[in-house]
């Protein structure tokens, strides 16, 4: 199962590098000249990115042309953004290594931090 | 019956007065990993003797209906309880709507709970497989993942595979051993599997707000963990370093460890003081065994109680039932 998810995160990424729509085909040729792969294993790993909504995709001919839904940084902004506002929210699944804080609670970090570069300068 | 208010009120018990008591023990979170264990045993405990007891109100309700009306009747009015009162429709009535309300309740809380732990399951699943599409690996970190982001932000997303992310931001405050701090702090919370306690615990609060061990519970649970973490990380870091790495990711600035004081700090305000707080004043020997014994003695304590009760509740009030 693992190494199915790295496939979907190797292709993902091919995608995004692609500036065109792709099809399995040119994929699949570029991935066995680095792995040993079977073409109907990149055509169902397309296949189940296009059914979770990473990538859309349309006829061409016999073959389907795929491209990114969005962006990576769109959805690294995405994430990004997931990641705060679940820092402040109380049904928080994500285990931060510092929580958010709001404005009084960094200035007294700040101002913790201040205090001691001053005490002991380097 | 009487079997049943006993575990039933060994669960109020425990939901109200159990708090205080824990909450003064676990505190300034010496020992936290025994302050966890104690915290969940009694909400666990809780929760089976709950269940326990209304699992004997039904299986009573089903078997044996009569002598559970008489049973309820004799408990609320004592001797003067006639055949009369309780073989009459309007008791009897009573009885079973009272019955059917609190069997509706209890399937709606539960109902209640399991859906709110699964959409959390669900948000931190596509959590994950976001974060392994979208971010960088960090070479030589294990599972990390970086994000192109000003923020300093660091987390970990459960899951399988599980991941920790870190953003740009991160990576350009933490020194190399800090870094090593942080990714030991969140593998800590990982490979403890502390999204399943405070998943389990938030649901439970979430769905109770009104009882005290659950409400109280949650967000205890939660602290004791990010301790543990800390413990973890500063085993592996040293203490300078995490609190470095702690201040550095709270300010948003470059924190180098020499500047971390080896005496407590005259501060508080925030949740990143009170842990740098507690790092700088490590409890002595004599401290940590005396938490130490009376957290696992509570916590032995609350384990053989519900066992014991929870275990004897069928077969003792079986036994009630039929002498009845």
């Amino acid at each position: 199962m693992r190494g199915f998810g790295d496939l979907e995160q190797v292709i993902m990424q091919r995608v995004w590098d692609h500036d065109r729509p792709v099809t399995v085909r040119e994929l699949f040729d570029e991935l066995a000249l680095e792995r040993a792969i079977a073409y109907t294993t990149v055509m169902t790993t397309m296949d189940n990115l296009h059914r979770k909504g990473w990538l859309a995709r349309e006829k061409e001919g016999k073959a389907y042309r795929y491209t990114a839904t969005a962006s990576q940084a769109e959805y690294s902004a995405r994430l990004m953004q997931e990641a705060l506002a679940d820092g402040g929210n109380t049904e928080a699944v994500l285990s931060h290594f510092v929580a958010q804080m709001d404005g009084a609670e960094s200035e007294a970090l700040r101002a913790v931090v201040d205090r001691l570069a001053e005490r002991r300068p380097r | 019956m009487r079997p049943a208010l006993l575990v039933f009120g060994y669960a109020l018990m425990v939901a109200w007065l159990a708090p205080p008591l824990l909450t003064r023990l676990t505190a300034r979170g010496i020992s936290a990993r025994l302050g966890l264990a104690a915290w969940l045993t009694a909400m666990a405990s809780v929760v089976a003797c709950a269940v326990a007891a209304l699992q004997f109100l039904v299986r009573a309700a089903i078997t044996g209906w009569p002598s559970l009306a008489e049973a309820v009747c004799r408990s609320v009015t004592g001797t003067a309880c006639a055949p009369t009162v309780y073989k009459s429709a309007a008791f009897e009535a009573g009885l079973g709507a009272t019955a059917l309300l609190a069997t509706l309740t209890a399937a709606v809380l539960s109902w209640r709970y399991g859906r709110s732990v699964q959409r959390a399951r669900r948000r931190t699943h596509e959590h994950a497989e976001l974060a392994r599409m979208t971010g960088r690996i960090l070479p030589g970190a294990g599972p990390a993942m970086v994000l192109d982001a000003e923020q300093p932000v660091a987390y970990c997303v459960p899951g399988r595979p599980a991941a920790i992310v870190l953003s740009s931001g991160a990576l350009a405050v933490l020194d190399p051993a800090q870094l090593t701090a942080v990714l030991a702090h969140e593998r800590a919370h990982l490979a403890g599997r502390h999204h399943v306690l405070t998943g389990l615990t938030r649901a439970l609060s979430a769905c109770f707000p009104a009882v005290p061990l659950f409400a109280r519970g949650a967000g205890e649970v939660a602290r004791l963990a990010e301790m543990c973490a800390d413990d973890a990380a500063a085993r592996r870091s040293g203490r300078p370093t995490l609190i470095a790495a702690l201040l550095a990711m709270g300010t948003g600035t470059a924190v180098p460890a020499t500047v971390v004081p080896d005496t407590a700090l005259t501060a508080t305000g925030c949740a990143v003081v009170s842990r740098v707080q507690r790092l700088l004043d490590p409890p002595d020997r004599a401290l940590l065994v005396g938490y130490g014994t009376a957290l696992a003695a509570l916590t032995l304590l609350l384990a053989a109680a519900s066992v014991m009760l929870a275990g004897y509740a069928g077969p003792l009030a079986t036994h009630a039932l039929a002498l009845i």
